[in-house]
């Protein structure tokens, strides 16, 4: 019996080709809408998610600031005991940047200005910094609050006339209040990652970087830290390494409780990201709903005009012996059947129409089994609940009535 | 045998009441052919109706080969019309968009008889009305007169007690007319036991009793030799 009715209810669909077709539409475009955000959404997740973990699986920055204005929240001797107490901590340093003047024999340019702690050359966000000649500054150096500097390639290009080994040349550095002749003591293959693309190269800023204690010389009014930025070994280092080291700076700094500390990683940027992907994943899943409903209606309207129209072979049938049970299910299953159609469309469409999208994205959609199950099922339930009264309506036709219908 | 004994059924419509059925009674045995005769609202329908157990009556006693089945509720009387009733319409009635065997087979579907022994039974009964080679044929591709022989084939299929004909050679020409009627008579030869309604007197030659109907009342009941249509190919 219902591999007959799964016969007839095809015959049924592909006998009215186009009408079939357009009461299939409504579900097709909410269908293939909500598999082309789900599997674009989840993979723009996946991406991000990813990015993140590259670009800072391991980072925590650290923000000081107080309402009071009080600016000295960081002092040089805090980030030694962050270092030294607390084992997850890889590296540490502060992570301040200003601009300065940087000129040599040869020229003089506005450079971009770091200054940390010698840790810097591992948490600096900005750049890529290997050494190519020479050394980063190191514990002595920002110690003793040393006259070094360390620049990149494109800087020492720039500044002595395209060399690159310019390791003991000197340079000087012009702050706000001070003038300081540095020695050249390292040159990193430094570019800058999170400018990489947008800038042309030729434009790319000069940069250099110098201890902190150097930077006291420099700006002395300008050495306050209000903010560090923290390597751990780990990933799952990051929750607990950041609840550690603002409880410390809380404690040293008699704070507890002010809230002046405040350390962000990437497992919260991720979460604002998600929450926004979601937030917008959800609205266009609202708008694929309206549509789904709007083409069970379809389904509805089709359904009732088809059982009107076949009055006369639902009263043959009946005579034939078939009951209202039997009627009811058939008809029912042309309505599951139209719609299942139209899900399996629309899932193709789906599928063709996000690996469209994703492509012009450059992210790579991600389809899920859960996905496609949810469209069978979704289909089928659209079928069910907007079938149900037009079969009803057709099983409990009189068959006298219904043969004598013209 | 079918075995009506005071048969009532009155219609409603509104403050008016119409009675179709007036306390009618009727035998007919295995093996009759039987023409039912009247004019429009003589009540011949709506007795065909209800032999057919298509439609209820208000009093009185129908039991079909020994079976009451006056008080019978949708579904049981839905099974009996499969298993013991074969109707044959005015105008066909067959399925769209289902060929020929398809057609034939639908009662059996009801009858939930397996697929293989459905085609097989089916196959029989198109070779009864000689229409073995048109089974692959859509509904429209065939004439009237070859619908209607698929659909007495569709109404012997289940091999039914009683065949119920609703005026069946309305919209047949009068060549075509001959042919349905031969089938009815060598079905009937062979022992089927029919029930014809119709108002042409011409048919009614054919069969073998004549029940005239008015008013809602059986006026004259004759039994007849009936008129012998030569043998020849259908």
């Amino acid at each position: 019996m219902f591999k007959e009715n799964l016969k007839m209810a095809v015959g049924s669909i592909l006998g009215n080709k186009m009408r079939s077709f357009l009461t299939m539409l409504g579900i097709i475009i909410g269908i293939s809408a909500v598999i082309a955000i789900l599997s674009v959404g989840n993979g723009a997740a996946n991406q991000l998610t990813s990015t993140f973990s590259e670009l800072g699986a391991t980072t925590i920055s650290l923000s000081a600031s107080s309402e009071d204005g009080n600016e000295d929240l960081i002092t040089d001797e805090d980030i030694q005991v962050i270092k030294e107490s607390i084992p997850e901590v890889r590296y540490v340093s502060p992570d301040e940047t200003a601009s300065s003047q940087i000129a040599s024999e040869f020229a003089d340019r506005r450079a971009i200005l770091s200054y940390g702690t010698p840790d810097m050359q591992y948490t600096n966000q900005m750049m890529e910094s290997e050494v190519v000649h020479g050394r980063y500054f190191n514990q002595t150096d920002y110690e003793d609050g040393k006259n070094v500097a360390v620049i990149t390639e494109d800087t020492a290009r720039a500044l002595f006339n395209n060399r690159t080994d310019v390791v003991g040349e000197s340079i000087q550095l012009s702050g706000t209040q001070n003038q300081l002749n540095l020695q050249v003591i390292g040159v990193l293959d430094g570019t800058f990652d999170q400018l990489q693309g947008s800038f042309d190269l030729s434009e790319m800023p000069l940069y250099v970087a110098i201890p902190l204690t150097t930077m006291g010389e420099l700006n002395p009014d300008a050495t306050s830290i209000d903010g560090l930025t923290i390597q751990t070994e780990s990933t799952e280092a990051i929750e607990p390494v950041s609840n550690q080291v603002v409880r410390l700076l809380e404690l040293r700094h008699n704070s507890v409780g002010e809230d002046n500390y405040t350390a962000y990683n990437f497992l919260q940027a991720l979460d604002q990201v998600n929450n926004v992907l979601n937030l917008f994943i959800n609205f266009i899943a609202a708008v694929a709903g309206i549509a789904l409903l709007v083409g069970g209606i379809g389904v509805m309207n089709i359904m009732l005009v088809s059982v009107t129209e076949r009055t006369r072979e639902i009263g043959t049938r009946k005579a034939l012996g078939a009951t209202t049970n039997t009627i009811l299910v058939q008809f029912l299953m042309e309505s599951i059947i139209l719609s299942l159609i139209g899900g399996l469309i629309g899932l193709t469409l789906g599928i063709l129409l996000s690996n469209v999208v994703a492509g012009a994205l450059n992210i790579v959609p991600e389809f899920t089994l859960s996905a496609v199950l949810l469209v069978i099922a979704f289909s089928t339930a659209v079928g069910v609940f907007f079938g149900i009264y037009p079969a009803r309506k057709a099983a409990q036709l009189d068959p006298i009535e219904a043969l004598r219908y013209e | 045998m079918i075995d009506i004994t005071d048969i009532r059924k009155v219609y409603k419509m509104g403050s008016e009441s119409l009675t179709a059925l007036d306390d009618v009674s009727l035998t007919i045995e295995d093996g009759e052919f039987t023409s039912i005769m009247g004019p429009s609202g003589s009540g011949k329908s709506t007795l065909m109706n209800i032999l057919g157990l298509l439609d209820t009556f208000d009093s009185g006693n129908y039991v079909l080969n020994g079976t009451d089945v006056s008080g019978l509720n949708d579904n049981e009387r839905a099974h009996i019309r499969n298993k013991e009733i074969g109707f044959v319409f005015q105008s066909f009635n067959l399925m769209p968009r289902m060929n020929v065997l398809e057609n034939v087979m639908l009662p059996l579907v009801y009858a939930k008889v397996p697929a293989k022994e459905r085609k097989a039974r089916a196959e029989k009964a198109l070779e009864q009305v000689g229409l073995a080679d048109r089974m692959y044929h859509k509904t429209n591709e065939i004439s009237g007169g070859q619908s209607q022989r698929v659909a007495i084939a569709r109404a012997i299929v289940n091999n039914p007690s009683v065949i119920m004909a609703d005026e069946p050679t309305g919209n047949l020409d009068s060549k075509t007319t001959i042919e349905v009627m031969r089938i009815f008579q060598q079905l009937n030869d062979a022992g089927t036991t029919i029930v014809m309604v119709t108002h042409e007197p011409d048919m009614a030659e054919y069969t073998k009793r004549i029940v005239h109907f008015r008013d809602g009342k059986l006026l004259k009941d004759v039994r007849k030799t009936p008129k012998r249509l030569p043998e020849g190919e259908v």
